[in-house]
């Protein structure tokens, strides 16, 4: 058993045997049993937050619509425990799929708005449907029986526990998976996640939801546990003590979800003692003293990260002297306590304590499987007499701007197909239509016979188009290796809720062991657990081009794979188009470097002015006097029939 | 009969509309230059209508309470960049929207405690005494400047952003911060300067509408959330569009009060606003990014 799970499971067994010692004591069960309930919740939130980087103030609504709907359940149908509050997360899942299909669109203050927004509408229709929810009046309810058991405090206590560990095991489960890595994905670069099939927005929603459904589900554990209910403890208030407990606990990490609810649960309590709080913001003064005082040492400046967190918990201090009531200030305080953490430690306690605990014992790494064998990872693509991709009458425009007019293209079956015109020719525009990043205005493309669907780069990789991106678009903070299992959507095929259940073990491996096998086609067989942000330059490239082939594509566009690469490293790619060809995988490779073009492609296709201007071997290319033209324009004299844009040569 | 309500409430709307506007305007001021609003817009036009409250306590004449209270909408709108926004956005993180809730969460503690949970009138010298505007409608002096208000402060900041060197350097700033910065153009300080203007923008939607709804530390609560609407409604980008976005939705507000019965006063706008985000994410006014790779 490793570290990590003697860990949890030491913690979960503490846990439960608290009540064993003070179960007596009905109002410290009661702080337990509400830690529960708010891990539960801040876990759904995390997911929102930390997971997907964007800010969700809807979460309260969210705790709100389970309450009241297990509420209900029980008020007006009769119902008993498990179904109400299976009730509350279909609520939430429901209620979270419809915010989320709308919001999502949206990225950071928008979506927080949206999210605020529907806050303050759940909470008005609470309030206002009176004939069903009681509005302000509150509504009264009896803990109903769970399987037909009465349960006792510490019962209750202990259904809440048991909930929390199983959903712990869930979220671990999702996200070591696939999941947790598209996750990863998009927030690096949501464009490549897209682009190698997986669906950045059909992932944000999927995971808004079941965050939203876990805070349905807290919601209805929070109304058995209070058993009454008033939409004005779901307010703003509320919601911003949930966000505080993520970023407090830390972000991107079940363990800071839950000791972020043991903070919003005990700090109240622990402030409106005197000396506790005194206590607490002397330790947090002279801690944030040490921290400026270590950075003024190593740096010989102070900066704001440094100051901000002695100046907030200096006024606490402070105001430990000055002020008469602390309960009326507790606003205050939590705002300075806050304050203080989200400047001085932005990843929260668990981050901190997290990487200081990665840098005493080091990190664990998993050792790698051997590669899978290359025929099972890319097989041969055989030749159906299709021609791969056929693109008719092509146009694009931008506001005024012409990018395309009328493009007419086509790559056979397993040839390299170059691209090339002098800049701003519509190569880029092109390539962007075919792999659904830009609409098309008009005009057709088909890959192997069928059409594709126009404007959206998710689509068109799953129909078979794979690209790499002229500026790089790498998920940085991953490996080498899970850059490329991110992309290798054939692989995983379980659905999520038996992911959560712990059964994607046997995907992750295959998926493992058919990423190094690409990996070793580039030659990065020895970088697998490299971030690829610390790459060479060169590398990256390649491991675009890995990531690319991973999607198993029936197209492959490279665009300008040779920009910038030294010249060694141009050699090594001319290598690893060789083995593509070999598979017989259709390439459009568009280059400017002309030896390279002239080298490798079969035949290539040379764009002026959104047009076709010629097709056909390098060779016959390399003298045709249009191309010519293009490139170099025309000598003083022989204007007539030269082409109107005052090309460079590149 | 009913046309004279539905005219009436349209009026009386209307006013707080302008307020709803303004506070809106003030948020596209702060995102076109950095890409962040301040979500403690609405406890700065608390304290800075208290602060103003406190002037005008003190006897001050009504000439002396607007310039104070503006400045100090400035000044704040100052220090909430400085604390809140800055480090964030260098880090280009969005911990802006957190840090900005905090001190918004730090001002409405102080304000309870400074000046008390309960809500007091506004003194203004301008009457409340209705006029007749014919039809049966009647307006209010009071909502009358209101209106003015916004408008004359909507001109002036076209005027500062376009015939003064200082407003085309904060244009500058939000059309494409890199460039200007290659032009010697501080981008820091034209952001600063952003919501320094957003801040006394902030100020004077208190002051406007503290004579309406009276000063307490919650007085904006209600208020800032329809702003928010309408800034999401309208777009981040277009001025007049908020002005329009912000009418209509006081308009409709006012006659879903009437009709449905107070407590729906706010659905308006956060329906307006869910089915802005569903059918127009970018806002009504706003325009879609291209995707560029």
């Amino acid at each position: 058993m490793s570290k990590r799970l003697v860990t949890e499971a030491g913690t979960f067994a503490l846990m439960a045997a608290v009540p064993l010692f003070v179960g007596g004591n009905a109002y410290g069960m009661g702080l337990l049993t509400l830690v529960t309930i708010y891990a539960i919740a801040l876990i759904g939130l995390d997911v929102t937050v930390g997971y997907l980087g964007q800010i969700n103030l809807g979460q309260a609504a969210f705790m709100a619509l389970g309450a009241y709907a297990s509420g209900l359940a029980v008020t007006g149908l009769g119902w008993s425990m498990a179904p109400a509050l299976l009730a509350a997360v279909l609520v939430g899942l429901i209620a979270g799929a419809f915010l989320a299909l709308p919001a999502l669109r949206l990225e950071g203050p928008q979506f927080a708005l949206a999210t605020l927004s529907f806050a303050s509408l759940v909470v008005i229709l609470l309030n206002e449907l009176e004939s069903v929810t009681n509005g302000a009046q509150g509504l009264s309810l009896v803990r109903p029986l769970l399987f037909g058991l009465k349960l006792t405090p510490a019962g209750f206590y202990w259904t809440c526990l048991g909930l929390l560990a199983l959903l712990w095991m869930g979220m671990r489960n999702l996200l070591s998976s696939h999941w947790g890595r598209s996750f990863e994905a998009l927030r690096d670069s949501p464009i490549a996640t897209d682009a190698v099939g997986v669906s950045v927005y059909g992932r944000k929603v999927a995971a808004f939801a079941l965050g939203s459904s876990l805070g349905a589900l807290a919601g209805g554990l929070y109304a058995f546990d209070f058993q009454y209910l008033q939409p004005d403890g779901f307010r703003y208030d509320q919601m911003v003590i949930l966000l505080l407990g993520v970023v407090l606990g830390g972000r991107k990490s079940l363990w800071g979800a839950f000791l972020g609810a043991v903070l919003i649960v005990l700090l109240p309590n622990l402030l409106s003692s005197r000396p506790v709080f005194e206590a607490i913001a002397a330790i947090g003064f002279l801690a944030s003293l040490v921290a400026a005082g270590r950075r003024w040492r190593e740096e010989g400046g102070l900066p704001f990260q440094a100051i901000a967190p002695v100046v907030a918990t200096g006024l606490m201090v402070l105001g430990g002297f000055l002020v008469q009531s602390l309960e009326d200030w507790r606003k205050a305080v939590f705002a300075l306590i806050l304050f203080a953490v989200v400047v001085g430690l932005p990843e929260g306690v668990m981050g901190y304590v997290g990487r200081t605990l990665v840098r005493l014992f080091g990190g664990r790494r998993r050792p790698l499987p051997p590669p899978a064998a290359l025929d099972a990872v890319l097989p041969f693509q055989e030749n159906h007499g299709a021609v791969p991709l056929a693109v008719s009458g092509l146009s694009c425009r931008f506001g005024g701007l012409i990018a395309l007019a009328g493009l007419d293209l086509e790559v056979r079956s397993g040839e390299i197909h170059g691209l090339i015109g002098p800049n701003g020719s519509g190569k880029s525009t092109a390539i962007n239509v075919i792999s659904g990043l830009y609409p098309a205005a008009s005009g057709v493309v088909r890959l192997d016979g069928r059409v594709l669907p126009g404007g959206s780069l998710t689509r068109a990789a799953r129909a078979g188009i794979a690209r790499t991106f002229q500026n790089l678009q790498l998920f940085l903070e991953l490996t080498a290796l899970e850059n490329i299992m991110v992309a290798l959507r054939h692989v995983y095929r379980l659905p999520l809720p038996l992911i959560m259940a712990g059964l994607g073990r046997r995907e992750e491996a295959t998926a493992r062991s058919e990423a190094l096998a690409l990996l070793t086609l580039v030659g990065l067989g020895d970088y697998a657990g490299v971030k690829a942000a610390d790459l060479p330059y060169g590398t990256q490239r390649f491991l675009e081009i890995a990531r690319a082939l991973a999607c198993r594509p029936r197209l492959l566009i490279l665009d300008e794979p040779a920009a910038g690469l030294s010249s060694p490293d141009i050699k090594v790619l001319i290598g690893i188009m060789e083995r593509i060809r070999e598979r017989r995988i259709p390439v459009i490779l568009i280059e400017h470097h002309m030896d390279i073009v002239a080298e490798l492609c079969d035949r290539v296709t040379v764009l002026d002015g959104g047009k076709v201007i010629a097709t056909g071997t390098p060779a016959e290319i390399q003298n045709h006097p249009d191309v010519i033209r293009a490139y170099l324009g025309t000598i003083a004299g022989e204007r007539a029939g030269g082409s109107e844009t005052g090309a460079q040569p590149c | 009969m009913q046309w004279m309500i539905i005219g009436q409430m349209a009026v009386s709307g209307a006013a707080m509309g302008f307020v709803y506007a303004l506070v809106a305007y003030g948020f596209q001021m702060t995102y076109a230059t950095s890409k962040s609003i301040n979500f403690g817009q609405g406890e700065l036009v608390m304290v800075s209508a208290f602060i103003s409250l406190s002037v005008a306590d003190m006897g001050l004449p009504y000439g002396v309470v607007v310039p104070v209270g503006l400045l100090s909408g400035a000044l704040l709108g100052l220090f909430v960049e400085r604390v809140a926004v800055r480090f964030a956005l260098v880090q280009k993180t969005e911990g802006w929207i957190l840090m900005t809730i905090i001190v918004g969460l730090f001002a409405v503690s102080a304000a309870e405690n400074i000046w008390g949970k309960d809500e007091r009138p506004f003194p203004t010298p301008i009457s409340r005494e209705a006029l007749d505007i014919g039809g049966g409608i009647s307006v209010t002096p009071v909502e009358l400047s209101v209106a003015l208000g916004v408008i004359l402060v909507m001109v002036l900041v076209e005027i500062f952003r376009r015939w003064t060197l200082l407003g085309k350097a904060v244009d500058a700033v939000s059309a494409d911060r890199d460039a200007a910065e290659l032009m010697g153009i501080s981008a820091t300080n034209a952001i600063a300067i952003s919501y320094a203007l957003s801040g006394a923008v902030a100020a004077l939607a208190g002051i406007l509408v503290a004579p309406i709804t009276s000063v307490g530390p919650t007085m904006a609560s209600a208020l800032i959330l329809k702003a928010f609407s309408v800034a999401v409604v309208a777009g981040l980008q277009s001025g007049s569009g908020v002005a329009l976005v912000g009418i209509s939705l006081g308009v409709l507000e006012s006659l879903a009060s009437f009709y449905l019965g107070s407590g729906w006063r706010e659905t308006p706008g956060l329906v307006l606003l869910i089915l802005a985000l569903a059918l127009k994410p970018n806002g009504i006014f706003g325009t879609a990014t291209i995707r560029k790779v």
